[in-house]
């Protein structure tokens, strides 16, 4: 309890010491930032590039267009996020269910994992979603262009949980193994009793950086794509208006990472009822 | 003999799967805005080579400055967050939780803040998702010791400067390469992607979205290329960097 | 001359609180210089904490430590005593030589004479075509043995072992246990080595303190009188019948 309570203050103090650090930059930087050698290195500290963290705040209330009286603000990035919420949702989904059953399949055979995992860990060590602006060429004709956002956040999403899968599969001890063997447990037997529960502690934290990474996924499909309706769609909107509206593309910021946030959290409430007896893996938590 | 078995599966998948999509895409008779053959984009590579290099140092020098500013934030933030327990203890959290926001979107912004022509926006980016990886595994090195070495080092009445320099730096060593390894292929990506959201457009991203709207799909394709090239450069330069400075790893 | 003196002391783990321990409770100790003693008992007799205690890695809670003449303190400060743990903790990013010199670097002795020294002592346990290798690529007896090398390495006048041997196999084991007594002979260090195996006890030692648990107390102090000690002790008629007297004063000691 004292460990959560720690924690919360902690988070608590980080919160006020960015907000405090935003105002105080504010109120000594130079309006125009600070170059050096001819190159700007601290950013503007005028109101139009850095807007009072009270006038942001303020923003989300009133209406996104100005001067007409359309839905306020709030309401439009709260739209954009259940929106992109679902396409991450769908997306996630997808490169978990691809991800557990490349581990299960390269775990089964040996072959199999020598073949492809170089390939996986290829992916993502290049920056192969660089390809979202052709893939979202296949919307409009092949599936509904949402569908190519969904496709990308489930490309970045079944990485983490391919690798972390197959090492929690590999993770039992091999007196584990030599058991189930002396049970005359076949292989199946043996990937349900065994494997998958021993892996749980390793699953977990890989979803949690699927569900990151589903997130950063439909952020950039949605840019890369022009798909609307989406707070990707949304961030570069309210930036196009920064010169004449500073505060709004803020808001639509804090509205992408609450989005992060609540998948996060979402992801950590399944864990619940699923970890209460397993020891946390400290495997890469980032 | 041994390493043919290491090598052989993923060199028939990797060729098999070419020749895959080749015929794939000749029988199939696929729209080149769907799938370009890879012979159509292998032929766009050889011709478009110079502008490719040029783009992909571009951008190679944004993820490299990123890398390097990240990683050396991240790697002094972790030697500060050690020094006291509670502060070590409540930044990993923050650090997670910084972490699951999607940090890209941080783009647009910096570049309000700062000029659009300038290429500081992406290279923060860069640095900012670089430093995450890298703080969280220097931290975690930095904290594991070898109750062992703890207690020889007391043994010997060493301070704690001397126990830090001796023990813990070199013993966080390999940790630092982990969460390098992990950031080198972040800042690539990073430094590639951050191009679709505006600013200065003169990296492979720019070039990719460029050519895709002029429906020329198999340039955007060899533009990609090249950005995975560079991403296993910078991969691989981390994996040798490593070898040299932890020469006392065995290889598993 | 003694190396090492305890007088009355004991140790309270969590004093006050609910798990509170008493591993070491009035214990009386002398070890004369150049004497070779054992402590043997079991799991939870304390005699790792008492080694402790004469490192100054634990501070008592009652009675007063004198190693080599000064407090326990002192004497750590003044690197008395080289000290070998059960696990040979090595640093892996060392080369063998590198680690031996460790202690050497940190009283800041000169680069050449570092070597030369880490030498002589790699040479002493055999070891001297491996100082340019890397732990990891030393069996796990190499490793304690490059320990020893590391504890000798600034000649200290006493010696302190926490069950260095326990890992390792049996052959191994009774190997180094010659190869120690040879160096410690020549070199003239005082040693204080804690152990759970009898016939290594008392091929060692001059003298074995046999300690028992709940609280942790000196039961017997059993003087060893077997001549120059080799493979063929391990066959003599002493020898077993020392065994016996130690197995006896366990036995008698644990209730």
């Amino acid at each position: 309890m004292r460990h959560r309570l720690r924690l919360i203050g902690g988070v608590l103090v980080a919160v006020l010491g960015a907000m405090g650090l935003w105002e105080g930059y504010k109120a000594v930087g130079s309006p125009d930032g600070t170059k050096v050698f001819g190159v700007r290195v601290l950013p503007r500290a005028d109101d139009l590039s850095m807007p009072p963290l009270l006038s942001i705040l303020r923003r989300f209330a009133h209406p996104e267009v100005a001067g007409g009286n359309g839905r306020p603000v709030w309401r439009a990035i709260i739209d954009a996020c259940l929106f992109t919420l679902g396409i991450t949702a769908a997306g996630f989904v997808v490169g978990v269910v691809v991800g557990l059953l490349l581990a299960v399949v390269m775990q089964r055979f040996r072959v199999v994992e020598r073949g492809l995992l170089p390939y996986v860990v290829l992916s993502q060590t290049v920056p192969l979603v660089a390809l979202a602006p052709l893939i979202v060429g296949w919307g409009g004709v092949l599936w509904p262009s949402w569908m190519s956002v969904s496709l990308i956040a489930a490309y970045l999403a079944f990485f983490p949980v391919a690798v972390g899968m197959l090492r929690g599969l590999h993770s039992p001890s091999s007196i584990g193994e030599e058991l189930m063997r002396s049970y005359a447990a076949g292989w199946w037997r043996t990937l349900v009793k065994l494997r998958f529960p021993a892996a749980l502690p390793y699953l977990f934290p890989a979803l949690r950086l699927a569900g990151a990474a589903a997130v950063v996924g439909a952020v950039v499909g949605e840019i890369s794509s022009g798909t609307g309706g989406g707070i990707g769609r949304l961030v570069i909107a309210y930036s196009l208006e920064a010169t004449s509206d500073p505060a709004k593309v803020y808001t639509a910021m804090i509205g992408a990472a609450l989005l992060g946030l609540v998948v996060a959290a979402a992801i950590s409430l399944l864990e619940v009822p699923l970890m209460r007896h397993r020891r946390r893996v400290l495997g890469a938590t980032v | 003999m041994k390493w043919a078995k290491l090598i052989l599966p993923p060199l028939i998948v990797g060729v098999g799967g070419i020749l895959g999509w080749e015929l794939l895409v000749k029988v199939g008779r696929i729209a080149p805005y769907v799938l370009p053959a890879p012979s159509a984009i292998w032929s766009e590579l050889v011709e478009q080579r110079s502008n490719i290099l040029d783009a992909a140092l571009a951008s190679g020098l944004n993820a490299l400055v990123g890398l390097v500013a990240g990683a050396i934030l991240g790697v002094l933030a972790a030697m500060l967050a050690s020094r006291w327990s509670l502060l070590s203890e409540v930044s990993i959290p923050i650090a997670a939780v910084l972490n699951a926001l999607p940090i890209i979107a941080l783009a647009p912004i910096l570049n309000n803040m700062f000029e659009s022509t300038s290429s500081l926006p992406r290279r923060l980016v860069t640095a900012i998702i670089v430093f995450f990886p890298v703080f969280v595994n220097t931290l975690r090195g930095l904290r594991e010791v070898n109750p062992t070495h703890r207690e020889l080092m007391e043994s010997y009445a060493a301070s704690g400067w001397t126990f830090a320099r001796l023990v813990r730096l070199p013993g966080a060593l390999p940790f630092v390469f982990t969460g390098l390894r992990q950031a080198s292929a972040l800042a690539v990506i990073a430094a590639v992607v951050a191009e679709y959201f505006g600013g200065l457009q003169n990296g492979l991203g720019s070039r990719i979205t460029q050519a895709a709207s002029f429906t020329a799909y198999p340039r955007a394709w060899a533009f990609v290329v090249g950005a995975c090239v560079l991403g296993l450069v910078f991969y691989l330069s981390t994996l040798l960097l490593e070898r040299l400075a932890t020469p006392w790893r065995t290889r598993t | 001359m003694t190396a090492v003196v305890l007088e009355q002391v004991s140790k309270v783990f969590n004093q006050g609180r609910a798990d509170e321990v008493v591993a070491l409770s009035d214990v009386d100790l002398t070890i004369q210089r150049g004497q070779f003693l054992s402590l043997i008992g079991p799991s939870g007799c304390g005699k790792s904490t008492l080694l402790r205690l004469i490192a100054d890695l634990l501070a008592p809670s009652a009675g007063t430590v004198t190693v080599a003449g000064k407090p326990a303190r002192k004497a750590r400060l003044d690197q008395e005593y080289g000290i070998a743990f059960q696990q040979a903790g090595l640093f892996e990013w060392r080369t063998v030589r590198r680690n031996v010199e460790l202690p050497l670097e940190l009283r800041g002795t000169g680069r050449a004479e570092r070597k030369a020294r880490a030498d002589e002592m790699l040479s002493l346990v055999g070891l001297l075509d491996f100082a340019g290798h890397y732990p990891a690529q030393l069996s796990g007896g190499m490793q304690q043995r490059v320990a020893i090398a590391r504890a000798l390495a600034v000649h200290p006048p006493l010696l302190l072992m926490d069950e260095p041997f326990g890992a390792l196999d049996e052959m191994t084991r009774e190997r180094l246990q010659v190869e120690l007594l040879q160096i410690c002979a020549k070199t003239g260090t005082s040693t204080v080595f804690v152990t759970h195996s009898i016939p290594e006890a008392v091929f060692l030692s001059d003298v074995v303190v046999v300690m028992s648990p709940r609280p942790g107390r000196i039961t017997a102090t059993i003087p060893v009188d077997l001549g120059e000690r080799t493979d063929a002790t391990r066959q003599s008629e002493k020898f077993f019948a020392a065994i016996t007297e130690v197995r006896r004063a366990l036995r008698g000691g644990s209730s």
